[in-house]
């Protein structure tokens, strides 16, 4: 996006994705965590989650991907990510990552742009909030 | 983990020459340092990784610089493997700073340090304040993860 662009109350493009387990195992091999939450269904099956769960840093890694589509290079050198793991996500959510930007600062011939960013599940329920900011 | 490209070794990911002994949660303390890890963010790890985050769209994908959460992901890891963390640890909240782009091929050296220990009933916490630098010194990530321990 070009800061001309920019405005607070607008929405970041959404993006949409299915979890399965195979994209929560492919995640394990590409990450090297292999913490049996994610991707041993009897272990997981027994504890107080009752099944496996996506990493965290894979439904984040979705968030991180809207932003370097929405703000480029600029996500990649100035992007910062506060963020919140409210409820897991599973196998066969459908996650929705959206952002709506809040501010746009211009200071001294530099721009600082503020968005509030989640995951819902198809319930609706929180699987991650919180904040972006980048700098231009 | 034996996928990873390392510097000059087959040490698992986030270990240097002498592998670490993982920590244990007794042994964390606030202020403690955790073994560095090193490893190489070469275009086989990046595409591996862009490829389990976008799926098919990221299949031919031939970036210039690593996705930046790859780099935190990969700086977790190595650090998860200087701790003793028990089975169904999970992620309860992340910061994290990109402070400059980091080209494919980059040597990451990641160092954590533990900034809280909560015990609480069963309620076990530990934050780690987390930084990575690529080879030349430059500082290019930082940021604190929040983990929740099984009781």
């Amino acid at each position: 996006m070009k800061l001309s662009g920019i405005h607070p109350g607008d929405s970041l493009p959404e993006v949409k994705k299915v979890i399965t387990q195979d994209d929560i195992n492919l995640y394990a091999e590409a990450s090297g965590d292999y913490n049996p939450i994610h991707v041993d269904e009897a272990f997981a099956a027994q504890t107080p989650l009752g099944g496996t769960i996506a990493h965290g840093m894979l439904v984040l890694g979705y968030m991180s991907d809207m932003l370097t589509c929405a703000f480029g290079r600029h996500w990649l050198s100035a992007g910062k990510l506060a963020v919140r793991f409210k409820t897991p996500a599973r196998p066969k959510d459908t996650i929705t990552i959206s952002g709506k930007i809040n501010a746009a600062d211009h200071k001294e011939g530099a721009s600082q742009i503020s968005c509030s960013v989640e995951a819902r599940n198809q319930r609706g329920e929180a699987i991650i909030t919180g904040e972006a900011t980048v700098k231009y | 983990m034996g996928f990873l490209s390392k510097t000059g070794s087959n040490k698992p990911l986030g270990q240097l020459e002498d592998k670490p002994i993982p920590l244990k949660w007794e042994a964390l303390a606030p202020g403690m340092e955790l073994a560095p890890g090193e490893y190489t963010l070469d275009s086989d790890l990046v595409s591996r990784y862009i490829r389990a985050v976008t799926g098919e769209a990221g299949k031919n994908c031939n970036p210039e610089f690593v996705p930046p959460l790859a780099i935190a992901a990969y700086a977790m890891t190595g650090l998860g493997s200087a701790l003793e963390l028990p089975a169904g640890t999970i992620h309860a909240a992340q910061e994290v700073d990109f402070l400059r782009p980091v080209p494919v091929g980059s040597v990451i050296k990641s160092h954590g340090r533990v900034a809280q220990k909560v015990e609480r009933g069963k309620l076990r916490m530990l934050t780690i304040e987390l930084i990575a630098e690529s080879e030349g010194g430059g500082q290019v990530l930082s940021g604190r993860a929040t983990l929740i321990l099984p009781a």
